[in-house]
């Protein structure tokens, strides 16, 4: 997928393209208004990844000028404002998610796949991992076209690492994910183990390889191998 | 006491005094000058008898004058030139009554013989004269006496309006609101400097305000900043994948930390944000519903720790922003859980004017701080914010939120206004 980060952080943007960049994703950078505006204009992408606190204009302007050009662009708002008006004002105009900083890049990595996987596949909304194939608007999960049966935080973590397939997921990472971070369950990662546990029986089961994999007890590690 | 009732009573108890030690003074004076008059006119009469005597060697008849009496007896004993005013009653000859008088014994010789002479005058004009004259001073005093508590009541209350009304500005000022006092006109030149000192305070006092919370703004987005690139190195660094176990465990430490910071901060903004009232989106919520979502998104949460959960909801209908009343709910839930006990009990009550969450757990020893902030027991994993929190979103729409504790039982209680 062809992404564009508009972000005025070096090291924050560093990170992100380093996370993004390869398995076939393009990665195109804005660290200004005026080079965003450009690239809006000029280009197609699947996703944007829009700061709002740009330097020299505001952010939100971006996303209407998006829209007055009737572009389909998929776009996630990063900010560190943890403003309920501003949350709003972004979806109003047409942002298809917010995340507020500070961020876990694998939560950003799931969330923009979720938006690109939206506009690309209008509906059917597969993904497909060599013998896992997940239809994330059905609920369905089949290893070998044989249906496992999940349960939703089974199949929601299911997601999380196909969308981030190749990567240490942290424990935290996870549970914000899963449970939303204002549960506060912090410290407090039995939770994981059970339906990582879980989830690594049922699809064993089913005939899958054995993709997950612990990595120095901070999180797990979704790969072909 | 109010300064228009001290000065009143200052005032009045002070005229009253002065006013009755002048009225005792006038009083005695007028009443000598009346008696020096009196004695006078009984020594023209006294002079006239002398004279009379004198000529026609012979007394003048003991006749009764208007209001004067004149008798003759001869000295008893040896008395030789007496002369001495005094008090007396006077037989009023014509309406037969007593009335007061003044009289002068003297003696006049007539024909080497010494006769005393007796003359006697009425005091009731001079009486009445006096009584008059006491009776308007009364009235005066009176007139004055009322006229002061009139001027009082109304003049000083008028005039002390725009104090005032500049005090009740006062009271309603409110730093968040963020409006001007408005200036109370007036012609008085002490209250005009104080709508100035007023309004010039009231206008430093937003301004010091105004800074402070750009101050927090920034500030906490500058935090943000960093950490969302320790967050992001973080997660970089985790990629790179070749760590000893050592390292790894470090890692964890590092993203616990860091976890905890960002959720740290991100309360503190949120109790900032509640208490300068930055969040407005009120919609109608049905109560009963979001608890039976917030039971089934807890449902795990009990599951584990075997807590049995007794739900007994009616019907209430609240008026408040969704995203707090998520937040109550998941901290009230949170602590109902994170406090209990294994296999212990929770129970969720909600009524039409309470809402109640009890758990069992430990007896704690934090009851009156529960919600302060920052303030936990030593082995809650918390950050001591969850409560605080609550009891600002109950502040701001004006519920009442209470803990109490019966035995190993925690309720805290939440009076829906």
């Amino acid at each position: 997928m062809k992404i564009l980060i508009i972000e005025d952080e070096q090291a924050l943007y560093e990170s992100i393209l380093a996370y993004f960049t390869g398995e076939g994703n393009i990665c195109e950078l804005a660290t200004d208004f005026v080079t965003a505006s450009e690239k809006i204009a000029l280009y197609h992408y699947d996703c944007i990844l829009l700061d709002l606190g740009l330097p020299d204009g505001e952010g939100l302007e971006l996303l209407t000028r998006l829209k007055s050009m009737n572009k389909k662009d998929g776009v996630l708002i990063i900010s560190a404002r943890h403003s309920l008006d501003d949350r709003l004002a972004g979806l109003d105009l047409g942002a298809d998610d917010y995340l507020v900083k500070p961020f876990h890049l694998s939560e950003l990595k799931a969330r923009v796949s979720a938006i690109v996987r939206r506009k690309n596949f209008e509906g059917t909304n597969l993904i497909i991992f060599d013998e896992i194939k997940v239809d994330v608007a059905a609920m369905k999960t089949t290893v070998n076209e044989h249906p496992v049966v999940l349960t939703k935080k089974e199949f929601d973590l299911l997601v999380y690492f196909l969308s981030n397939k190749n990567k240490v997921v942290t424990k935290n990472a996870m549970a914000e994910h899963l449970w939303g971070d204002e549960m506060d369950l912090s410290n407090d990662f039995d939770f994981i183990y059970t339906h990582v546990k879980n989830l690594k029986k049922k699809l064993s089961e089913a005939g899958s390889k054995d993709h997950l994999r612990s990595v120095y007890g901070i999180g797990y590690k979704f790969s072909s191998q | 006491m109010k300064l228009s009732t001290r000065y009143n009573r200052v005032n009045i108890i002070t005229s009253i005094i002065v006013l009755i030690i002048t009225g005792i003074i006038y009083y005695l004076v007028i009443h000598l000058i009346l008696t020096n008059k009196l004695d006078k006119d009984l020594a023209v009469e006294e002079n006239e008898i002398r004279q009379y005597t004198h000529t026609y060697k012979k007394l003048p008849l003991p006749a009764t004058y208007l209001d004067q009496q004149i008798s003759y007896s001869s000295p008893k004993g040896d008395t030789t030139d007496v002369r001495e005013f005094s008090y007396t009653t006077y037989l009023n000859p014509k309406e037969k009554e007593q009335e007061p008088g003044r009289s002068l014994v003297t003696t006049v010789n007539l024909n080497g013989k010494t006769i005393v002479v007796t003359i006697t005058k009425s005091r009731v004009e001079s009486e009445d004269l006096v009584r008059i004259i006491l009776l308007i001073t009364l009235g005066i005093t009176m007139l004055l006496l009322f006229s002061l508590l009139l001027i009082n009541r109304f003049v000083l209350n008028r005039l002390w309006k725009p104090f005032y009304v500049v005090l009740n500005r006062m009271k309603a000022f409110e730093v968040t609101r963020m409006d001007n006092i408005k200036e109370e006109p007036t012609r008085i030149d002490e209250f005009n400097e104080l709508n100035k000192s007023v309004n010039a305070m009231a206008e430093k006092v937003k301004q010091d305000y105004k800074e402070l919370k750009s101050f927090t703004d920034n500030a906490s987005h500058e935090m943000m900043t960093p950490l969302a690139v320790i967050n992001s190195k973080l997660d970089s660094l985790l990629q790179t994948e070749s760590f000893t176990e050592q390292q790894g465990a470090l890692l964890e430490d590092i993203y616990q930390a860091t976890g905890r910071l960002s959720r740290l901060h991100q309360s503190l903004l949120l109790l900032a944000k509640i208490e300068n009232n930055l969040i407005s989106d009120t919609e109608e919520i049905d109560l009963k519903e979001m608890i039976e979502a917030k039971i089934r998104q807890f449902q795990e949460l009990f599951g584990r720790d075997g807590l049995n959960v007794e739900i007994k909801l009616s019907e209430r209908k609240v008026t408040m922003s969704r995203y707090l009343a998520d937040i109550l709910l998941n901290n009230l839930f949170s602590n109902a859980v994170r406090h209990n006990i294994n296999d212990g009990r929770i129970s969720l009550e909600l009524t039409s004017e309470k809402l109640t969450i009890s758990n069992t757990g430990k007896t704690l020893n934090i009851h009156n701080r529960m919600f302060d902030r920052f303030s936990k027991s030593t082995e809650s994993e918390g950050m001591g914010l969850g409560l605080a929190i609550s009891k600002q979103i109950c502040n701001l729409y004006g519920f009442n939120i209470e803990y109490s504790h019966i035995e190993n039982m925690h309720f805290f209680s939440i009076y829906l206004g």
